[in-house]
């Protein structure tokens, strides 16, 4: 059931990101302030932009969690949340590097943006260990939807507060009405949103499936009484 | 870094040789090794759901064996 539309998605992926790579290198320009460095844009912020709306989109799951009382929610939530972390751990470290190219420091402590993302990232990285210190099951999974609407109204919010603040040195993307980029990056970098939220859709019906048979396999276990194998993940919902 | 690999990242013609092209590719690196470790950890978790499938499987026969052997029994014994 995980599994339904995770083959076409597959296919989707890498040929997405393969159009993508070659808009980014053959077809956009080189950036006339920062030169070549300037693609890592293409990757930075996707990454970061896939990862917020994937927090957002765990809170909604929440939500839902809580309102039809249905496990598979919490499940989605959990996927989500836990998907977007890694993809806000490959938006810092390649953030990191830009700026290590761009301004000659690997950090600025002073910039709101960064230290606002990574206010987030902590927020979401106390997710795990939060689930993981309550036992019981289903108390685990409402607190967790607690939780993750919590922390998912408190990105959008995050983000305009970061708006309204004044930058010292990180642009603002769609800064400007026109945008602030020209067509032809602009094509690339949302053909590159574009990619980067269809490897995260991938990737968490990648993980519900895997869940999923790891929660069958448990279910065909106490059908047949035998051994229960090893223990699964504390943190993880189960999911049928 | 051994220099050898250090040598081939900085010859490479698509990389252009200068301070950007080294964090350029740094970057894109990072992104390509987040995605395999994560492919690696899931390939962990599902070579373990094949394990378990396995010995599942094995189980089950097991116990169709045993029953048809019972009653293989039980039709000796009643005729």
């Amino acid at each position: 059931m995980y599994g339904k539309g995770l083959r076409p998605l597959s296919i989707a992926t890498p040929v997405a990101f393969a159009i993508t790579l070659s808009l980014v290198f053959f077809y956009a320009p080189i950036e006339a302030d920062q030169g070549f460095l300037q693609k890592i844009f293409y990757l930075h912020v996707p990454l970061a932009i896939v990862s917020l709306v994937g927090f957002i989109v765990g809170g909604i799951f929440a939500i839902l969690h809580l309102r039809r009382d249905d496990a598979r929610y919490d499940a989605y939530s959990y996927v989500s949340i836990h998907i977007s972390v890694i993809f806000a751990v490959g938006a810092l470290i390649t953030g990191s590097i830009w700026a290590k190219g761009s301004w000659g420091h690997w950090w600025v402590w002073n910039e709101p943006t960064l230290v606002s993302f990574l206010i987030v990232f902590l927020l979401y990285a106390t997710y795990y260990p939060f689930r993981y210190a309550i036992e019981d099951r289903q108390r685990q999974a409402r607190y967790a939807s607690v939780f993750a609407i919590t922390a998912g109204a408190f990105v959008p919010l995050n983000f305009m507060a970061v708006r309204l603040s004044a930058s010292l040195v990180h642009p603002r993307v769609f800064a400007t009405a026109e945008g602030g980029l020209p067509g032809s990056m602009m094509i690339t970098f949302l053909c590159s949103i574009a990619s980067m939220a269809l490897l995260w859709t991938t990737l968490v019906k990648f993980e519900l499936s895997a869940k999923s048979a790891q929660g069958q396999l448990k279910r065909l276990r106490r059908a047949l009484d035998a051994p229960t194998g090893p223990p699964s993940s504390r943190i993880a919902p189960e999911v049928h | 870094m051994p220099d050898a690999l250090v040598n081939w990242l900085f010859a490479a013609p698509a990389i252009p040789n200068d301070v950007g092209g080294k964090y350029v590719a740094g970057a894109y690196i990072v992104f390509v090794v987040l995605l395999l470790v994560y492919v690696a950890i899931m390939g962990m978790k599902l070579a373990r759901i094949e394990r378990g499938l396995r010995d599942v499987a094995e189980i089950a026969e097991q116990r169709k064996d045993g029953a048809a052997a019972a009653s293989t029994v039980r039709a000796e014994v009643k005729s």
